[in-house]
């Protein structure tokens, strides 16, 4: 590919520094596929952990306090990049801002309070294994540093969307939450391992708290999962679009940080939970 | 928390789930509050207006200042030709989408700064979206402000469906802050009239497209959009901006006019 900076001569009138793209529109469809080449890993050897905060920082040290010592036990032979959800507080105050007529970006600018203040709570009782709570300013873009210079990081799950949250089809909860926010980032380093520590065992056909009856489904391909349309999920609906255009992380596990043992399995590579593939070949 | 203290809708979201549809529909009972209703955002392209120097930047400055009296403007920037010299490095280097995303940041960021420059002597600040809480003041204040037009995800950004180039960019970040806050018009300053049937620059017979809605415009399945695909997702699900307009910014008036709410150049409607 030409990185040559001689600047073009302006046959369309605009002014062009020379580059495979220059002169493309970047909306055309046939130059998008040129774009799809090999991309690299910057952190292959660590595994993303979102931890629940409805499911399990919001239970208190009953489930938290074992998770934590999983967690502290899986930093002996794993680095961890682990995110928090928002938990109840994030909810609550979705229900105030919407009854305030607020949009889904600032509720967004909002939920990352929550999930902050998640981080720092799992960052104060992992502070003796080294792992703290990293501002999420600084997160990104020292993440390498801190993973070399510590067993593991905590930050809030949340992706940066804020404002720039996308408006939703139905209702106005922000659709890119935590667990998104843990995916994007760990296919953007390309880890892994991606699990969602949640207070179920995987996925059901229907929600197992209010049906005791519902059927586990052990895996499944975003495509199927698709076609099921189930009522609820244990994740964020917007994981499975992004698990679609996954080109690192075609994989997330979700599984029950009830039974903590599980954890460490899971960074192993274990099925201890529901897998969600990319596609079958995934 | 006692469930005494939770209004209807805080009991329905603490105890249901965010991925029920009956808990999401009842989350849209009251209708959303414009933030900024007298503001309009005004997005300046990187390739087709930057990149092309004073020729074609200070006339639409100047026609720019000239309407601060009469509309506030929420200015943002695209990125241009070296955006797309650090994409074709990066992708040949292996980068990720987040990275890519970082790059284009950086490139409608110098664009800002220079517009900012520019507009420095009539008091228009620059603000990063950190500042952006320090917005509606600036507007008040000083009736305009120029923010970089990507969306800050950075690491975040999610990949597209094919290829690797960030499909959030400049046109989307610009959009999403038209609809964050309620605007008052969403204005796209390109080189075209508007929307052809194909790119103009290559194809001689492209027809050009005065008024559009999205579904129709889905319907073409065109090669190639003047404006970036997710715009054209996120406008049908938009609670306020739901109509675009991209104008002719080398045509002197056509910002004017655009601004008074005149037909100039394509509208797409959701």
């Amino acid at each position: 590919m030409n990185a040559n900076s001689n600047p073009e001569p302006s046959t369309d009138q605009r002014h062009h520094v020379r580059s495979l793209l220059m002169r493309e529109s970047l909306l055309d469809k046939q130059v998008m596929s040129s774009t799809e080449t090999p991309v690299v890993r910057m952190l292959p050897d660590c595994h993303v952990v979102k931890v629940g905060g409805r499911s399990i920082l919001d239970g208190g040290r009953e489930t938290t306090y074992p998770l934590v010592e999983a967690l502290g036990a899986a930093l002996a032979t794993h680095k961890l990049i682990i995110g928090t959800g928002g938990g109840v507080r994030s909810r609550h105050v979705f229900s105030i801002g919407i009854d305030l007529g607020l949009p889904v970006g600032v509720l967004a600018q909002l939920a990352i309070a929550d999930a902050l203040g998640n981080a720092h709570m799992l960052g104060t009782l992992l502070a003796p294994y080294g792992v703290v709570a990293i501002p999420p300013e600084i997160f990104g873009h020292l993440l390498p540093l801190f993973v070399q210079a510590a067993p593991g990081v905590i930050f809030n799950g949340d992706p940066p969307f804020s404002l720039w949250e996308h408006p939703a089809g139905m209702g106005r909860i922000p659709t890119h939450r935590s667990d998104a926010g843990a995916y994007l980032l760990a296919e953007c380093f390309g880890c892994a391992t991606v699990t969602l520590v949640k207070d179920v065992d995987g996925l059901y056909d229907r929600d197992p708290k209010q049906f005791p009856d519902a059927q586990f489904i052990d895996e499944i391909t975003v495509d199927d999962l698709r076609e099921r349309n189930l009522p609820t999920l244990p994740f964020d609906r917007a994981l499975l679009d992004l698990i679609s255009h996954a080109r690192l992380v075609t994989r997330v596990q979700i599984i029950n940080g009830l039974a903590p043992d599980r954890l460490e399995r899971a960074l192993r590579g274990e099925h201890v939970g529901t897998i969600i593939r990319k596609d079958a070949a995934s | 928390m006692q469930d005494q203290l939770l209004t209807q809708l805080g009991s329905l979201l603490v105890n249901g789930s965010l991925t029920d549809d009956a808990v999401l529909a009842a989350t849209d009972e009251h209708p959303v509050l414009p933030i900024l209703p007298n503001a309009n955002v005004v997005k300046i392209g990187g390739q087709s207006l930057i990149d092309r120097g004073r020729a074609a930047v200070f006339p639409l400055l100047d026609e720019l200042v000239a309407n601060l009296p009469d509309h506030q403007m929420i200015i943002g920037t695209g990125a241009g030709t070296r955006a797309r010299h650090a994409y074709s490095v990066g992708l040949d280097l292996g980068m990720p989408t987040g990275v890519l995303s970082i790059l284009g940041t950086f490139v409608s960021m110098q664009n800002a700064r220079m517009l900012h420059y520019l507009l420095a002597k009539h008091g228009i600040p620059f603000i990063e979206p950190v500042q952006f809480a320090q917005l509606p003041f600036y507007l008040e204040e000083r009736r305009g402000v120029v923010f970089f037009g990507m969306p800050p995800y950075i690491y975040w950004q999610p990949n597209p469906a094919v290829g690797r180039i960030p499909p959030n960019r400049t046109d989307t970040g610009v959009y999403l802050v038209s609809e964050v806050f309620g605007a008052r018009s969403m204005i796209y300053v390109k080189d075209e009239d508007g929307l052809y049937t194909a790119d103009p620059k290559k194809d001689a017979n492209a027809t050009f497209i005065p008024r559009i809605t999205v579904d129709e415009l889905e319907a073409l399945n065109l090669e190639d959009v003047v404006v970036e695909h997710n715009v054209l997702e996120f406008m049908k699900n938009a609670r306020h901006s739901r109509s675009i307009q991209i104008i002719n910014g080398l045509k002197p008036g056509n910002l004017t006019r655009a601004l008074n709410g005149e037909h100039v150049g394509t509208i797409i409607t959701a």
